[in-house]
């Protein structure tokens, strides 16, 4: 003890220190074998993946994919993260649309994913894909983002409701008649039209209806546009859709979980915007209404205008990190192009794939026993080439914040004030918001 | 311990010749050892600190003079970084909305947790140890349970809390928006805290109370102090160092509010931003648009507000000339 004259304590807590700094440094982390390390949020995708990627594995000898499930914003957070400071990203990984744009800030050498341009451009997938899917991926010219889907929204619809109000769907053409319907139907506080949210624009709600009519966040050079007047007309055209005294839209402010379902289930909404992947959710959440769903498109904003929007969406990108580019493209092309892989991923997930040959696949003309007999993909397949462009910029997300606000505001003046003034208001409003997202693009030193 | 440290002293004893080299050598051994010791044990906290905390600190300051996208690329820009944010609307509404919290804070939740105390104090009230695991249990729980459980029970027709009032209040809306109406967030923002915090806070007043001479409220009572005069004259100034204790922790914590609107309200800060909170405002800044110089400067702006109003609080309070 002379040589250590502190005490048993310190004795011990230096003993505990070595023993433990001896452990840790004889039980290293085990290295990782994997060839490709893959980043999925979704876990639909991880599910249909995991069944697919022993194919690849055993086309590919030696390579190794390691699949892993990522919260959606601890992806998105992590993976900011990681660019910016240069750290270990995954080769591969999926982003949400929202999130995109938000990885394309600063100069182009500092973009984290590789430009997928030339590749798709040499193997003629650019061509072959609903090209207005790469435009929520593209910036400044490249390409960063492999999509993965087009999510073409219809309208899902309680039949016993629209049959006790004697709503014929097919004769809904336009937003006119299904708001004329809509009136039979709503009961405020009790029953409504539509599931639409008044203070949310993400969510099938203004974003969906905006895109729909031709709006946008941004052109395609990034430049905010939320104030322009295809935007002034579609926040005129939604409002009074959720407020005021003929309002028909209504929403318990989730867009799944328990809370919904009921909402569907009691039919609290007799009907919803729904893109291809949430007519999964639907058939997992109100399962009481198997059979009792109706699926029809979006009504038009005028005659013969389109009868589809958007809402979500993934992209695939390959990270500059990746140490294999060229595997990593043969992978995303085996999980993104093959047709009968595309077939088997839409019988688990009804997403439809962007790739327009595949859709002839059978797979995707199957009846749908929840939709009462649908053809759920070749009822999203027909309006997919219609799908509107969403462009975007590293302040997407400002400009949603933005938009949510002027919503916001708009709703109330609405409330209180109607009609009178309101087109002023909103186009005031929609200026200050969208001069508070230029004012944030103004600040880029890049 | 003491007495190993007296060793050293040993060596200045007589010794036999034959063992005088061993004991200058072990003499030595023992000084430096001596004199080291204290620096070898500080060492591993110093070298973390240094990296983990003043190297942070040093660099947040120079990054509130950048623009940043990462630490990759930075471009000096001066005060630009602090002139936008004072006149960034949206920080004005995240400075609004902390210190509505905060005042909220204390004036509702410390009242209430002190008033919960002095009920747990009385001697006539059965169960104490029940009440006040009951009252204190809600902070055993993660804020994000808490978050995900009152973001459920505010919701809109099948939420409780709606359910209840409707079921209560005849024409009450079971479509009343909590965290969907700008005007109603910070309500339930605060109703949701106050849940969360207020036994916390109580746990240490009755800790304070039950520290007061039971003297003084007999000398009290036999001066013919009615109890309002017993709270004021005994109880008030007996707690008042725990009581400025918990004012500035909660004023500090308040001010670093950001959980519980993250969880119940997302990255956004809910609608019109009516539940963004200073250092929401930072997160969305620093993590979401990637720009580490304008959250640091906010970050620092922050710090210094903090610790202003904490010396304003102990200087109103008091407790600056320490313990007289």
């Amino acid at each position: 003890m002379n040589l250590f004259p502190y005490g048993k304590a310190a004795l011990s807590m230096f003993g505990l220190a070595v023993l433990s700094a001896g452990w840790i440094s004889l039980h290293p982390a085990p290295q990782k074998k994997a060839t490709l390390t893959y980043w999925t949020f979704s876990k639909d995708h991880y599910d249909a993946y995991q069944k697919l990627i022993p194919d690849f594995e055993a086309q590919h000898p030696g390579v190794h994919v390691d699949l892993e499930i990522v919260n959606n914003n601890a992806l998105a957070a992590r993976l900011q993260a990681a660019f910016l400071s240069d750290l270990d990203v995954p080769d591969m990984t999926e982003l949400e649309i929202g999130t995109a744009g938000t990885m394309f800030r600063g100069p182009v050498k500092d973009i984290g994913f590789i430009d997928l341009k030339p590749r798709l451009e040499q193997s003629g997938l650019y061509d072959r894909y609903v090209q207005s899917r790469f435009s929520p991926y593209t910036s400044r010219g490249g390409i960063y983002g492999l999509p993965q889907d087009v999510h073409p929204v219809q309208l899902v619809y309680n039949k016993e409701i629209f049959a006790k109000y004697g709503i014929d769907p097919d004769k809904i053409q336009t937003w006119d008649d299904f708001i004329a319907a809509g009136k039979k139907v709503t009961i405020p506080g009790k029953q409504y039209m539509i599931e639409l949210s008044d203070s949310t624009t993400g969510s099938g709600g203004l974003e969906t209806i905006m895109l729909q009519r031709g709006g946008s966040y941004f052109d395609p050079a990034g430049k905010c546009i939320i104030d322009s007047d295809v935007m002034v007309k579609s926040m005129e055209f939604y409002v009074p859709l959720v407020a005021g005294p003929n309002k028909i839209g209504g929403t318990t402010g989730d867009f799944y979980g328990a809370t919904w379902s009921k909402s569907v289930e009691d039919g609290y909404v007799a009907s919803m915007i729904c893109p291809d992947w949430r007519t999964l959710f639907v058939q997992r959440g109100p399962t009481k209404m198997a059979g009792k769903m109706g699926i029809m498109p979006l009504p038009a904003a005028v005659p013969g205008g389109i009868r589809t929007s958007t809402w979500g969406g993934t992209m695939l990108g390959i990270t500059k990190r990746c140490k294999d580019p060229d595997i990593a493209w043969q992978f995303a092309q085996f999980l993104y192009t093959d047709k009968a892989r595309l077939a088997k991923n839409f019988q688990q997930t009804n997403i439809l794939p962007p790739l327009k040959e595949a859709w002839s696949n059978p797979a995707f003309s199957a009846p749908n026993p929840y939709y009462g007999g649908a053809p759920l993909g070749a009822i999203y397949a027909k309006y997919a080439p219609s799908v509107p462009a969403q462009y975007t910029a590293p302040t997407i997300d400002t400009a949603k914040a933005k938009l949510g606000e002027a919503l916001i505001d708009c709703v109330k003046y609405y409330n209180d004030s109607g009609d009178k003034g309101f087109d002023d208001f909103v186009r005031a409003k929609l200026k200050e918001k969208a001069d508070d997202v230029r004012a944030f693009q103004a600040r880029n030193p890049y | 311990m003491s007495t190993t440290l007296t060793k050293p002293s040993r060596p200045t004893e007589p010794a036999s010749p034959g063992s005088r080299p061993t004991r200058a050598k072990s003499s030595s051994w023992f000084t430096a050892q001596h004199k080291l010791a204290p620096y070898v044990f500080v060492s591993p906290f110093v070298i973390m600190f240094s990296i983990f905390g003043i190297y942070p600190i040093i660099k947040s300051i120079m990054l509130a003079f950048y623009a940043t996208n990462g630490p990759k690329s930075q471009v000096y820009v001066g005060f630009s970084n602090f002139n936008f944010m004072f006149h960034h609307h949206d920080f004005q509404i995240a400075v609004r909305n902390t210190i509505i919290y905060t005042l909220c804070s204390v004036f509702l939740q410390l009242p209430c947790a002190l008033g919960l105390a002095i009920l747990l104090n009385q001697k006539w009230l059965k169960g104490h140890s029940f009440l006040r695991l009951a009252f204190y249990s809600p902070n055993l729980m993660g804020t994000v349970y808490v978050g995900i459980l009152f973001q459920q029970l505010f919701s809109i027709h099948y939420g409780l809390v709606n359910r209840v009032l409707a079921s209560i209040i005849p024409g009450f809306s079971t479509d009343f928006k909590w965290l969907g109406d700008p005007a109603n967030v910070m309500p339930a923002l605060v109703l949701t805290s106050l849940w969360l915090y207020v036994g916390y806070n109580m746990v240490y007043f009755l800790a304070g109370l039950q520290a007061v001479d039971k003297e003084l409220y007999e000398a009290a009572e036999v001066d013919g102090a009615n109890p309002w005069q017993r709270f004021w004259a005994v109880t008030a100034p007996s707690i008042k160092p725990i009581a400025t204790f918990v004012l500035v922790t909660s004023t500090i914590g308040s001010f670093q509010f950001f959980d519980l609107p993250y969880i119940m309200l997302g990255n956004g800060g809910g609608p019109n931003n009516a539940g963004l909170t200073i250092v929401m405002y930072l997160y969305q800044q620093g993590f979401i648009t990637g720009d580490l110089g304008y959250a640091s400067a906010v970050g620092w702006t922050l710090a210094i507000g903090v610790l202003a109003i904490s010396l304003l609080q102990m200087k109103l309070t008091g407790s600056m000339k320490g313990n007289d």
